[in-house]
């Protein structure tokens, strides 16, 4: 629900929940009472439903502007989290991490005062103690979600547990930072509170798996920070009084309270991956688009622990990723599609069946040379394939899922992505619109003679993808788009258990605590339904090439990066890279396509500076708080 | 006429109007910066001046007295070691270089007052010495000694590539690095090479690069130390 209907709700609640007999026993006009809301179940609704609609999920409204950027036009240019990472470019610019970007502040406090209201008056409602007990539950899992949030991106904030009073001295509602270690261990003991309290029911509003999901997240990300942050040290007054950074000696119990929360979900029953042991990789790849397509429909829900719901079209309610992400050529009628661009990075990490236990970078020529990023060269023996598809033939049916690629089906449509082609006397035309006539036959170089019959290398308009892959995760197949505003209304499934699957096997494999046996099976378990049938050791390359292939583009790679400082290290003049199909016109009058290995086109390198790990803290000069490093 | 444009332009005309009637008024016409700060960092040994990174640098913390609290300025550094701000209020400031590429120094009161010079005599981590690249065959090549100030290991080591004389860690086209994680042993020669064919869509042959060769001790927030860079045709 959003928040004008929220406020238009209590406005005609006001008007109509007014009158007193006595004319001595006045409430105030102006407010409702606690109890006025909270003692009827309608009004917990109205509240809770407003409480969650706060919560920072990175959904599909989730971009570099910050949470729910789904109002009027939101015309960011598609720009989110996954185009900073490795996974993705933008067509149109390389993407850094600003100053200003994935901020979520002053959004962060409104959140927690308005659940702090609801916290202090709990003890005072009327209601059974069946339902206080959810209320305490679902209040402290919001606000462990909120402090996570913070957490996440600013290290100790200032810890605000029941809500301040205003009288008359604005200098007394000012709270410093809290260390970085009390705010992890509050997120944690929030989510203690809210296990303890909740139902073990599934649904949609917070449940006890929910919280131990949360916890399993939050506490694997504390524990990745102390063990992992001196690859980034920094320094200044924030680190001194440590409100950012963690003390490598407490990854551990960070860990083992990541692995706890995690086999609570994995012994309780409730869920499990989504069609487990598919016949090939043909069928694996179907069920898992069909998991992100519509996580409620053909029993996906099994897999899904917390879902953020997209229930209707509108601002503040549906979302953009058909329109910014979709193909060129299933367009519809809308101007600006193709934004986001898997990279080549991201294909060659997935494994191949033949090989498995390894990244299996995408070979394209004879010599196996895969870090030739420097073009086409006549002289180089390249493989030819005969689709512009069957080079990926072997790879892990996630990529075949995640990514669209070169001349597979989408909504009924061939998609193209050619980048050019190679002239029978070996001169290559690349990413320049020609065509070239040969004994009767035209060629075009980006497959088809005009912009709306092709879907990559053109740079017109940004429409095509730069790397010669297409975006298909999370896209809707089942009907065109809606060239409009926030009309794709898609579920995004915040925990899943994949992930917690994955938060085991890392926080075992890390710390070598735990039981390293589940924590292998966890992982093969997850490959299995990717249609591996061979077993990999649990190794931490092994844990995370996994998590990095099966959570790809659920926002959580930058949060990977994040907190086990790997991004710096990435990202430093780093280019991100494209497979250019070419049309092999040496191979007439066969059908044959190369492939060539290089930088992405017309996207600057990027750089992520080591003071990024934390975001700055906003309105320093006014709440008087400890900036953060070098800002 | 509509209702809509004569409403319009009755607004331009009052905000025509009030254009002169509320002309601007002294109190909020403070003065512009008129102070500035300029210097250089000075190898303390050899009075030579110590190679930086423009870009993601060796940067100067201003704290500027009088406020509380008070939001850093951050100066940074050009390549041959100089820096400048000429464009500061004048006032007392706590001046401190910080991730420095050097043996840490501490903070100094300064009173910045007209274009005040500033120098910070420093002892660089490392020295990179005898520095030569060179161009042989379709390799680059660079050559060097490295004469380091702590006894920390060095990280690494690196012959940095760009189109641009400004190239450094945070700048450049094309990178060798060797890891090297124990400390240089003085007066061997350190070699790096460069392979032009395996980059040639970034080095184009015929052209000419920069080249500059750098070494990074393993000390947190460090920057890399450097000999001056050289351009080639390659």
């Amino acid at each position: 629900m959003n928040t004008n209907n929220i406020k238009i709700c209590i406005l005609l609640a006001s008007v109509f929940l007014l009158g007193c007999d006595k004319v001595l026993d006045l409430e105030p006009t102006d407010r409702l009472s606690a109890n006025a809301i909270f003692g009827d179940p309608k009004g917990v609704e109205i509240y809770m439903a407003n409480l969650y609609s706060q919560l920072p999920i990175e959904d599909f409204t989730y971009m570099k502007q910050g949470f729910n950027y789904n109002q009027s036009g939101p015309n960011n240019g598609g720009q989110c989290a996954s185009m900073v990472t490795d996974e993705a470019t933008h067509s149109e610019s390389g993407s850094g991490v600003g100053d200003g970007d994935f901020q979520w502040w002053a959004d962060g406090y409104k959140l927690i005062r308005d659940v702090n209201i609801l916290v202090d008056v709990i003890p005072t409602l009327k209601i059974s103690d069946q339902e206080r007990r959810s209320l305490i539950g679902e209040s402290s899992f919001i606000k462990a979600f909120a402090y996570f949030g913070l957490a996440k991106r600013y290290g100790g904030v200032p810890l605000i547990k029941n809500s301040q009073v205003y009288s008359g001295d604005a200098e007394s509602l000012k709270v410093p930072r809290n260390t970085e270690q009390e705010t992890w261990d509050y997120v944690l003991s929030l989510c203690d509170t809210a296990i303890l309290n909740l139902g073990d029911a599934t649904g949609r509003r917070a449940t006890k798996w929910a919280a131990y999901a949360l916890k399993s997240r939050a506490a694997l990300h504390a524990a990745s920070l102390a063990k992992f942050g001196n690859l980034a040290p920094q320094s200044g007054i924030a680190v001194t009084q440590k409100l950012v950074g963690l003390d490598a000696f407490l990854a551990n119990n960070y860990y083992k309270a990541a692995i706890s929360a995690s086999e609570a979900i994995m012994k309780s029953g409730k869920f499990q991956l989504f069609k487990p042991t598919p016949a090939n990789p043909q069928e694996a790849a179907e069920n898992y688009r069909l998991l992100f397509q519509d996580p409620n429909a053909n029993g996906a829900s099994v897999e899904a622990i917390f879902i953020k719901g997209h229930a209707i079209v509108g601002n503040f309610q549906g979302h953009n990723y058909d329109i910014w992400f979709q193909p060129a050529q299933t367009a519809n009628g809308w101007p600006h599609p193709g934004r986001m661009n898997p990279t080549l990075d991201l294909a060659d990490s997935y494994e191949s069946y033949t090989n498995p236990g390894k990244s299996a970078p995408i070979v394209t020529t004879m010599d196996n040379n895969t870090n030739d990023y420097n073009g086409y060269k006549p002289s180089q023996n390249y493989i030819r394939y005969n689709t512009p598809n069957e080079i990926f033939k072997d790879k892990d049916a996630r990529l075949w899922a995640t990514s669209i690629l070169p001349g597979t089906i989408w909504k009924d449509k061939t998609i193209i992505i050619q980048a050019g082609y190679v002239k029978p006397d070996g001169v290559a035309v690349i990413r320049t619109s020609a065509n070239i006539n040969i004994s009767g036959t035209t060629y075009y170089t980006y497959g088809a003679p005009n912009t709306s019959l092709y879907s990559g290398f053109d740079g017109f308009g940004g429409n095509n993808t730069k790397t010669g892959f297409g975006f298909k995760k999370f896209m809707n197949q089942l009907s065109p788009i809606v060239p409009g505003w926030n009309q794709s209304t898609t579920d995004f499934i915040e925990f899943r258990y994949a992930e917690i699957l994955l938060n085991f096997a890392e926080a075992v494999v890390e710390s070598g605590t735990g039981d390293a046996i589940a924590a292998a099976k966890a992982i093969n378990d997850i490959r299995r339904r990717a249609a591996h049938k061979v077993d990999i050791p649990l190794t931490v390359e092994n844990v995370q090439r996994e998590r990095k292939v099966e959570l790809a583009f659920e926002n959580k790679r930058f949060w990977d990066l994040i907190r086990r400082r790997e991004f710096h290290t990435l990202f430093n003049s780093s280019s991100m890279h494209s497979l250019m199909p070419l049309l092999d016109l040496r191979a007439l009058p066969d059908t044959k396509y190369i492939f060539v290995r290089v930088n992405a086109p017309n996207i600057n390198p990027r750089t992520f500076i080591t003071r990024s790990y934390y975001r700055a803290i906003p309105g320093i000069g006014s709440n008087g708080l400890v900036q953060n490093p070098e800002y | 006429m509509p209702l809509k444009i004569l409403i319009m332009n009755k607004l331009l005309l009052g905000l025509f109007i009030i254009s002169f009637v509320l002309p601007s008024c002294e109190k909020d016409n403070y003065d512009g910066p008129t102070a500035g700060l300029s210097g250089t960092f000075i190898d303390a040994l050899t009075k030579q001046p110590i190679e930086q990174d423009i870009i993601n640098g060796t940067t100067i913390e201003l704290l500027e007295k009088g406020y509380n609290p008070v939001t850093p300025q951050y100066l940074i550094v050009k390549n041959n070691g100089s820096y400048e701000n000429s464009q500061l209020f004048a006032n007392t400031y706590t001046v401190r270089p910080v991730r420095g590429n050097f043996i840490d120094i501490p903070a100094q009161e300064v009173v910045i007052k007209g274009q005040t010079i500033l120098d910070f005599v420093v002892t660089p981590y490392i020295r990179v010495k005898e520095a030569n690249i060179s161009k042989v065959g379709t390799k680059v090549i660079a050559t060097f000694k490295l004469e380091q100030n702590v006894l920390t290991p060095i990280r690494k080591i690196s012959l940095y590539a760009h189109s641009d004389s400004r190239l450094g860690e945070g700048m450049r086209l094309v990178v060798s690095e060797k890891i090297i994680n124990v400390a240089s042993v003085p007066n061997t020669i350190y070699t790096i090479e460069m392979d032009l064919p395996s980059n040639s869509s970034t080095l184009k042959p015929g052209l000419g690069y920069y080249f500059r060769v750098g070494a990074l001790i393993n000390v947190p927030e460090a920057k890399p130390n450097y000999a001056p860079a050289v351009k080639l045709v390659i």
